[in-house]
């Protein structure tokens, strides 16, 4: 039951996508109604098979991988809705989406257990999880606001507008919808992180023992907290930015590549 | 019933220099619509006369000679014979005229595609021949009918948005790059035409403070005066442009004045917020290299000009979108104008049922004095029946003749059978 229902929402999200895309290159305004609906009917039926698997296993489904990575998209689309309505960017979908598809696809790869020693598998672990994830989801809409600006700066500098001109919103929109997101999703992140640190230091004694997910969890952080505090002190911003983005992207990935072939103590 | 159809030139069909000829004050088109009308040439009729266009839309039994006697009217306030502009003029009826009124009303047909004034000046037109009284249902409808799609055509497609002149695209840029204008400030350096232009077009969106400088400090301050700005001496323009977003250039310099160390310093110094230049001088006042810098971003007269043409060809694309709107609208209105032909005919023909329907029951009535409740309302609906039933048919087959376009002759045949008063043309109130 579970799995049909994610499978539904899945084919909801492949077909919002599509047209999402779509609306970006041939601009039917139909299209982007449409995607919205679908988007939203997606999440719907998403939200249902997560309260569905959380019954069939009375659990949170927050134990395995697959089911981190699906929150993660859950949390994700519901942050796009709300971001392209606060910033009024119509084409956000084109630029969220994809990336929440190829997370969404690649599950499967991911279904593998997180098999947690007993003694640590304490409210606080759900916590830490929950907070991580949260911070994760802010972090795709942050690339995705890094990934127009870069766009829409080439065609300003490049004085030859196109479709993706005319479709983006201004630089200073989406340089605030990137600082919006990362200031979203960084405190969640750390929150997420040091409570992570505070239990392994729980369970095993020792906070800091060879953990891939953490490893490369550490070193995403360092790069998110480069930004930010670049952002702060005023001499990062705009493109430059963007490049930190895409840098604290690719080491979201890299973690998550992490946790799925490396063992550790996030499992086995 | 009369043809509609619509008669005239446009910047296409016909040179200024004619055009212009045909430009008339509203006095003399009060009079030729009132002649139009008077010597029953046309039922309905409205003219539209702006710089790019005089046209002639109505509703006559022969379109030509309308056409003809409209532009010996307006031709001879100015000497201009008919033969003169006969092979310039264009002439569409019925469907196309429809299309054509569309099209017009909806700026698709107009020089610059999108350009707003155009509904206006049709609306203007529509409220003139309303006041001579030259308009009847036919026309209310058409022009109702196209002010509604050039409205759903400017908020569905793109057709009217992405400036076309340089100044006015300097401004879309300017908010490409910084989203609001609101509090943006600007720096004007020189005093040419089309730099006040630019920085009058960016106070409107909400930029100020403005800064003038200029080699002549008397200069400086007169326009600073124009543009309720603030005048700075021309050896600190430089160190101004750290305190502002927007610089436009316009002097007659020989060499770039604005160099790309000195953005380099001016962005450093407002912590690579962007800066935006305008640079209106030919031979140009900034050097090429600086928009390669981070954060600054740089365009010329040719660059605004090709931005133009990519809006242009921006507009274009969403016109031929409209266009399938226009169509569709068309086919619609064509039915409808189609239903309104048999109108008159079908009211005055219930008009009369019911006339003989009412009498012939009052009479049947008066001599049943003593008839219960219940019996007049079985002869009431009895009558009404009959007449429903007699009426059925010949509604059906006026409205489907409607429809196929051969209403002609059942409306008259109808009128003759009934003894109908053919009525006259309708006119609005």
């Amino acid at each position: 039951m579970n799995a049909v229902l994610y499978d539904v929402a899945l084919t909801g999200y492949i077909i919002a996508t599509a047209s999402a895309l779509g609306y970006l290159l041939g601009r039917r305004e139909g299209l982007w109604r449409f995607t919205i609906l679908v988007t939203q009917a997606g999440w719907m039926v998403h939200t249902l098979a997560l309260v569905v698997r959380g019954v069939e296993l009375r659990r949170f489904p927050l134990t395995t991988l697959a089911e981190t990575v699906s929150v993660v998209i859950w949390v994700a689309v519901l942050l796009e809705v709300w971001a392209e309505r606060a910033y009024r960017v119509k084409v956000l979908g084109a630029f969220v989406l994809p990336v929440v598809l190829v997370l969404g696809l690649a599950l499967p790869t991911g279904l593998r257990v997180l098999v947690l020693a007993p003694a640590i598998s304490s409210v606080w672990i759900k916590v830490h999880v929950a907070l991580a994830l949260i911070g994760l989801a802010a972090l795709v809409l942050n690339f995705a606001g890094a990934v127009m600006y870069l766009l829409q700066e080439r065609q300003l500098k490049g004085k030859r507008p196109g479709n993706v001109y005319y479709r983006l919103p201004s630089l200073e929109t989406l340089d605030r919808l990137s600082y919006r997101t990362l200031t979203l999703g960084f405190p969640f992140l750390t929150a997420g992180l040091l409570l992570g640190v505070f239990s392994a230091g729980k369970a095993w004694g020792s906070p800091f023992a060879f953990d891939p997910l953490a490893l490369f969890s550490s070193f995403m952080w360092v790069v998110y907290a480069a930004t930010l505090s670049g952002r702060a002190v005023g001499r990062w911003r705009g493109r430059r930015a963007a490049y930190f983005a895409i840098a604290g992207f690719c080491a979201l990935l890299l973690m998550l590549g992490a946790g799925v072939m490396l063992q550790g103590r996030h499992g086995s | 019933m009369g043809t509609l159809f619509v008669a005239g030139m446009n910047h296409r069909s016909a040179p200024i220099e004619v055009r212009e000829q045909l430009a008339l004050e509203e006095d003399k088109l009060r009079g030729i619509l009132a002649d139009l009308t008077d010597r029953g040439l046309c039922a309905e009729v409205m003219i539209l006369s702006t710089c790019n266009r005089v046209e002639v839309y109505g509703l006559a039994d022969v379109p030509g000679e309308a056409r003809a006697a409209a532009f010996r009217g307006l031709g001879a306030a100015r000497g201009v014979s008919l033969q003169q502009i006969e092979t310039l003029l264009y002439s569409k009826t019925e469907e196309e005229a429809v299309l054509h009124a569309f099209r017009v009303a909806a700026s698709l047909d107009s020089m610059i595609v999108g350009e707003p004034q155009i509904l206006g000046q049709v609306k203007d037109a529509f409220a003139l021949a309303q006041s001579c009284r030259t308009v009847g249902p036919a026309l209310h409808a058409l022009m109702t009918q196209a002010f509604s799609v050039a409205k759903r055509i400017r908020t569905d497609t793109e057709v009217g948005r992405h400036a076309v002149s340089a100044s006015y695209a300097a401004v879309e840029l300017a908010r490409k790059i910084f989203g609001s204008l609101e509090g943006k400030a600007v720096l004007l350096v020189g005093a040419g035409e089309m730099g006040e232009l630019a920085a009058r077009h960016l106070q409107e969106h909400g930029a100020m403070p403005v800064y003038v400088a200029n080699r002549t400090w008397s200069r400086a301050q007169d326009l600073a005066h124009t543009l309720s700005g603030t005048a700075v001496p021309y050896e600190r323009f430089a160190a101004t442009m750290a305190e502002v977003d927007v610089v436009i250039t316009t002097t007659a310099a020989p060499e770039p004045i604005v160099r790309a160390q000195d953005v380099e310093r001016a962005l450093h110094s407002r912590r690579h917020r962007p800066l935006f230049f305008i640079d209106l001088a030919v031979p140009r006042n900034v050097e090429p290299a600086v928009n390669d810098l981070e954060d600054a971003f740089c365009y010329d007269v040719d660059d605004l000009r090709l931005v133009v043409e990519a809006n242009l060809r921006e507009r274009q694309k969403e016109a031929q979108r409209a266009e399938a709107v226009v169509e569709r609208e068309v086919a619609k209105f064509v039915v409808r104008l189609r239903d309104l032909e048999v109108v008159p005919t079908i009211v005055s023909l219930r008009d009369k049922l019911e006339a003989i329907r009412r009498g012939e029951l009052d009479k049947a009535l008066s001599r049943l004095p003593a008839a219960s409740d219940e019996t007049r309302k079985v002869m009431e609906a009895l009558s009404q029946a009959i007449v429903n039933k007699v009426l059925h048919a010949p509604i059906v087959k006026l409205k489907n003749s409607s429809r196929e376009g051969h209403h002609a002759r059942f409306t008259e045949l109808i009128s003759e059978l009934f003894g109908l008063k053919r009525s006259p043309q309708e006119r609005e109130p």
